[in-house]
């Protein structure tokens, strides 16, 4: 007796080789199974017309802190994604002593976009030590979890303080290497770490503080376990992200460990860095080195309100700092004409025509009807006042609670990134997952995989997006037994319409402690989803399942 | 496969500044000259970041220009 059999559907089995009409049958969390199926089971799910495949693997996500009250790291599950990786880009809420939680919570807060409410109001953050934040989310899980321990929190431990001050001694790089033996015992996929990231006063992270010996000596003991290490580049400067592939090979040549970088972005006004970088890539994998390039499906947009901090002011400091303070001051600010003025004029000569004229005026929160759907440029102009004005004294008629669109900021042109997702040492990921919540959505770029660059563009086969994301990634990261379809392998499945499935669009939700809000984007045409044999979600309902695990 | 050439680097020792730096990345210059050239062709640390000029451990140091 199977527990569940999953039936007549196209099996697409992780493999990249050719779909084929079949039979699915799980057994104890492991597909027992595949084929022509008879005999009986507890449960029969019905999948005439649907694609069985191995559940997708999110290789880079901060679902770190959501892990902790929701263990389906929402809406993520419902997009068909049974493994997700957080702890990426250097931080990680272990190893962490109590002292310094302020600290790394301002990091996530500042890099993340994360809520400080996120932190403080949704659970009991009883650990210090890596093993302890594991047995903390794993009490809970409906997804499993393949999660990375960050550089920054180990130096952070070590050094206190002089973390961000300066290089380590060959004492405290010892105490280093112990500290993340220690993590990589108890579970970490890997070790993450960041060239770019700042902390929420303007200072480089800890890890950027690290010389390239502390790297390497940290890389050794991933060799011992043969684990990833991951890092955030320079991304916005292709010679630097060209030396820091030139770096990672080397660790990777010298440790035999596998390592990633991301985001690796297209962009039509620099048509030659991401060419440039793939290049560099084929010239290191043909060495020997494993310098796995991360790039996103989805196109880059930025959604902002004057409620809180936006990526979208970075390059404006001053529009930070009065953004970033509470909520009062902050009104008083932007009621305050000089301050106002110096801010219309940080956006130069052109008032901000150039970088706001374009943004679009959302719908779903207080913003006026008449202005919805339309472009701050136009608006601006019927009021006679320049976009960077507008914005403001929009926002204050309303309570700050009117978001403006960015669209299409980037890594937007199908037929050329396309090609790129193809390319067989591109590593589709970099979704972000559970960060920059109030910014964009970062779920459902699988389900865009599949409607833009395997229906729509016909870029990838199906076959070749299913491997892409499942058995590839499964594969990059060492994760054994999961990502394909094959009998002994965790029964990590999800059945969708191959016609249909999607993500829906982008809109805000209220559902982060604190009613906190994020953008999120519903799956569309995802039936099932199974996670170590359990069925998680079902016709568009999570159900009770608990069945996700530390998978490392 | 042989790597093509890219743009050289060189990544800072433990306690060095600047005039350390592009004395042992460009010996033949003089110190003065080097660390201008140094400077110019690492905007990433002696412009854009602040404090301008804080050099990281883990930073990549440019020994010559763009090469396109
Ligand atoms: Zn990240």
């Amino acid at each position: 007796m199977f527990d569940v059999i999953v039936r007549n559907g196209l099996v697409v089995d992780g493999s990249g080789e050719k779909a084929f009409k079949g039979d699915v049958a799980v057994k104890d969390g492991l597909i027992a199974a595949v084929g022509e199926v008879s005999g009986p089971a507890r449960r029969e799910i019905d999948a005439g017309g649907r694609v069985i495949a191995p559940g997708f693997i999110d290789p880079h996500t901060h679902f770190d802190v959501q892990l902790l009250w929701d263990g389906a790291a929402r809406p993520a599950l419902e997009h068909g994604v049974t493994c997700i990786v957080p702890g990426n880009c250097s931080l990680s809420l272990a190893p962490l002593k109590a002292a310094d939680r302020p600290k790394v919570v301002g990091m996530f807060q500042q890099i993340e976009e994360m809520p400080p409410e996120a932190f403080t109001q949704a659970f009991d953050w009883s650990w210090e030590d890596f093993a302890g934040y594991r047995d903390a989310i794993a009490r809970n899980l409906s997804i499993n979890v393949a999660p990375l321990v960050g550089h920054s929190v180990i130096r952070l431990w070590v050094m206190g303080e002089a973390a961000q001050q300066r290089t380590a001694t060959p004492a405290e790089i010892a105490a280093m290497q112990d500290l993340l033996r220690e993590c990589l015992a108890a579970g970490a996929v890997g070790l993450s770490t960041s060239f770019v990231d700042l902390d929420e006063h303007g200072r480089p992270v800890p890890s950027r503080f690290a010389d390239f010996a502390e790297l390497d000596a940290l890389s050794a003991v991933l060799g011992e376990f043969g684990r990833m290490l991951q890092c955030v580049p320079e991304f916005y400067d292709v010679d630097i992200t060209i030396a820091r592939i030139d770096q990672l090979s080397e660790l990777s040549l010298k440790h035999a460990i596998p390592t990633t970088f991301s985001p690796v972005f297209d962009n039509t006004s620099t048509p030659d860095n991401a060419p440039r970088i793939l290049a560099r890539v084929e010239e290191q994998f043909a060495r020997g080195a494993r310098v796995w390039p991360q790039m996103q499906t989805r196109p880059i947009d930025i959604s902002f309100s004057l409620l809180r901090p936006s990526l979208f002011f970075a390059r404006l400091p001053r529009w930070v700092r009065v953004l970033r303070q509470p909520l009062e001051a902050r009104l008083h600010s932007l009621n305050d004409p000089d301050t106002v003025a110096k801010m219309v004029e940080d956006l130069g000569p052109d008032g901000g025509r150039k970088m706001m004229g374009g943004l679009i005026v959302r719908g779903g929160d207080a913003a006026p009807a008449e202005m919805v759907g339309r472009t701050l440029g136009e608006i601006a102009a019927e009021r006679g006042q320049v976009p960077a004005q507008a914005l403001i004294d929009i926002s204050l008629a309303h309570g700050l609670d009117v978001a403006f669109l960015a669209a299409d900021m980037g890594h937007e042109d199908t037929d050329r990134i396309g090609p790129m997702l193809a390319h067989p040492l591109v590593h589709i990921g970099a979704s972000d997952g559970g960060a920059h919540i109030a910014s964009f959505s970062t779920y459902g770029d699988t389900g865009y995989l599949f409607s833009e660059f395997v229906r729509k563009s016909g870029r990838l086969s199906l076959e070749h997006a299913v491997r892409k994301i499942t058995a590839e990634t499964a594969d990059i990261w060492g994760l054994k037994g999961r990502g394909r379809l094959t009998p002994g392998h965790a029964a990590d499945i999800v059945v969708f319409d191959p016609a249909t499935i999607d993500r829906a669009e982008e809109r805000p939700v209220f559902d982060m402690p604190g009613e906190g809000m994020r953008y999120v984007r519903d799956a569309r045409g995802v039936d099932a989803v199974l996670v170590n044999g359990e069925v998680a979600y079902l016709g568009g309902a999570y159900t009770d399942a608990k069945s996700g695990v530390v998978c490392v | 496969m042989d790597l093509t050439p890219q743009r050289r680097f060189v990544t800072p020792l433990a306690g060095e500044r600047v005039e350390d730096l592009a004395a042992r990345a460009l010996p033949d210059e003089p110190l003065g000259s080097a660390v201008d050239q140094i400077r110019s062709w690492n905007l990433h640390i002696f412009a854009m970041r602040k404090p301008a000029g804080l050099i990281l451990g883990s930073d990549v140091v440019f020994v010559e220009p763009p090469r396109r």
